[in-house]
């Protein structure tokens, strides 16, 4: 029998997708937050879920070891995408890609045309394209969490990251300096199980779509 | 590390090795007894010839490398179709219709997705000189028949038309780059950054650019397109073009998805990717492309399809094959004419050189020749 996986990290992005699979009439038999099991049964039997790293969602719908996946706007920008369809904009897990830097650094003149700085960030491909676009050069230094940090310690002038409410760059003394894009998590769908298993994923497309909030 | 292959790159060892050449000839004589004539184009070129007409994505695609001779640049074959076209347009000059196949290694500068490699073993079929529906029949059905004969039947051929994408692109009057990004969203049915990109084009080419990734599934899209869609000679056109393969495809797992531009750049008309063996790729792709010979002086109607060998054979079931069998070097009478009859079936037959007593199971012999009572027989290879 045909079945579908679908793919998600845990914490907010399954915390919000939970009423848009109930509106699919989906309804997970586990919680990973305190289950450790990674794959999750559901109601139906025909479909399952699997908990991933968010930004290793991309990767397993990619291989086509999920079949449906559910990404920020931020790790399919740096993963590039290729290989998936992207069809629905879930709104949830919303939050923005901000510059952030020190109170009182001037970055108004550390950013003119021709100007120089130092970036720390996890998304080296976003921040590149976004300085590219203002015509600067750009150092990054990649560093995988606790950004914040990174201006404080002399590491990096600004840092690229995502914020929600803020309160963490307020603890550590920074603020937001330029806004790059809002953030929201995608449906994204295998290209090849689109084309094969349409009768299952087709529904759950429509019952997501009419169930997102504006 | 000396002997570590750069990535996406790999050999292909005895047993793989074997199928791809056995299926390599299985599919070149399919091709042959339809009519469809061998060539075989170099594997390297001057740039210009290997990607004029063929679009960004080919030339990114392509390893290039200075020719020490003229000083120009060449470049590695990243798909064969426009060499096959510069050969149909340039060089045989033919005025009627010319069926033309091919198999050969192409390089790619990057992987054409996740799993592929950067060396497929390109193997296809193009017809030329015919500029309706029946050759678009004829390479659809030609392909399916290609999969069946491989033992990889396709579960899925998914068509779609390039003039839909056309007639819609031009009327949104995008600036060129934008197109680019257009074609980029439809790809991926990326409808929120589709939103975004369409804000500013005028009704109704904005809708139908918004409807475009919702039109996939059976034959009932092509209608529900035909009401929904702005009326326009170029769009009418290409929906009679789906409506005829429709109603003469109706025998093969066809489905229909008008965002999906498969392909390259080149592609003018119906476009199509077959699915199948479990695979998250498409298995084969092909389309019309008939301005791509005018870069060689002949614009010809063109279509046709191809597919890599090497990912083919990887979702071949495992077919038990008879090993080889071992014969002794003897000068017995009537064993050369046994290891020559045998040979004549299609049996591997080796000679079992002395002193290497206990390897044979290695070398891949699972039988072996034994004089019984003055015959000699096949028996299963004992003591090794």
């Amino acid at each position: 029998m045909s079945s579908i996986t679908l793919a998600l990290s845990k914490g907010r992005i399954f915390e919000e997708t939970l009423p848009l699979l109930a509106a699919a009439g989906i309804v997970p038999t586990d919680n990973p937050e305190s289950s450790r099991k990674l794959i999750i049964g559901t109601n139906r039997p025909d479909v399952r879920l699997v908990i991933v790293r968010a930004t290793d969602t991309p990767t397993y719908v990619q291989y086509g070891a999920a079949d449906l996946g559910i990404a920020g706007k931020d790790v399919l920008l740096e993963h590039g995408g290729a290989g998936l369809y992207q069809p629905l904009d879930l709104n949830i897990a919303r939050c923005r890609l901000c510059v952030a830097a020190p109170k009182g650094f001037d970055y108004a003149a550390a950013t003119r045309p021709g100007g120089r700085i130092r970036i720390a960030t996890k998304y080296i491909d976003s921040a590149k394209a976004h300085f590219a676009g203002k015509g600067m050069h750009v150092d990054l230094i990649k560093l995988y969490g606790s950004m914040e940090l990174a201006p404080l310690v002399g590491l990096a002038d600004a840092i690229v990251d995502l914020v929600s409410t803020g309160g963490t760059l307020r603890a550590n003394n920074l603020e937001e300096v330029e806004e790059i894009m809002d953030i929201s998590s995608r449906l994204i769908v295998n290209q090849a199980s689109l084309k094969l298993k349409r009768d299952l994923i087709q529904p759950v497309l429509e019952a997501f779509a009419g169930a997102v909030k504006p | 590390m000396r002997w570590v292959l750069p990535d996406y790159i790999q050999d292909a060892l005895p047993s793989e090795a074997e199928q791809l050449e056995s299926l390599r000839r299985k599919l070149l004589d399919a091709f042959r007894v339809r009519g469809y004539q061998l060539v075989a184009p170099p594997m390297l070129e001057y740039l210009d010839s290997l990607t004029t007409g063929a679009g960004h994505d080919l030339e990114l695609r392509t390893f290039k490398l200075v020719d020490q001779l003229s000083g120009r640049t060449m470049g590695v074959r990243a798909d064969m179709t426009p060499q096959v076209t510069r050969i149909d347009a340039h060089l045989l000059n033919r005025t009627g219709v010319s069926r033309l196949c091919y198999c050969g290694s192409v390089l790619h500068t990057l992987p054409s997705s996740a799993t592929a490699t950067r060396e497929p073993l390109q193997l296809g079929a193009e017809l030329y000189g015919h500029g309706g529906i029946e050759a678009d029949v004829e390479i659809l059905r030609l392909l399916a028949e290609v999969l069946r004969l491989a033992d990889v039947p396709a579960s899925r051929i998914d068509i779609g038309h390039m003039g839909l994408f056309h007639a819609l692109a031009a009327r949104a009057g995008l600036v060129p780059g934008r197109e680019e990004e257009l074609f980029g969203l439809l790809q991926a049915k990326d409808v929120p950054g589709l939103r975004t990109l369409v804000a500013d084009v005028a009704e109704p080419v904005r809708a139908a650019l918004l409807l475009l990734p919702e039109l996939y599934g059976g034959p009932e899209v092509i209608e529900k397109a035909a009401a929904l869609l702005p009326q326009d000679a170029e769009i009418a056109a290409a929906l009679k073009d789906l409506r005829a393969l429709a109603q003469s495809l109706s025998g093969l797992p066809i489905s229909f998805d008008l965002a999906d531009l498969r392909g390259y750049h080149y592609h003018s008309g119906v476009v199509f990717a077959a699915y199948g063996g479990g695979s998250p790729a498409a298995l084969a792709l092909g389309g019309r492309y008939d301005h791509v010979g005018a870069a060689f002086g002949r614009a010809r109607p063109a279509t046709g399809f191809s597919l890599d060998l090497r990912e083919l054979v990887l979702h071949l079931s495992g077919r038990a094959v008879n090993g080889a069998i071992l014969a002794p070097i003897s000068d017995e009478a009537g064993l050369a004419a046994e290891v020559e009859a045998l040979r004549g079936r299609g049996e591997i037959v080796v000679d079992a050189l002395p002193g290497h007593e206990g390897t044979w199971n290695e070398a891949g012999c699972d039988r072996q020749l034994v004089l019984r009572s003055g015959r000699w027989t096949v028996e299963p290879l004992q003591g090794e």
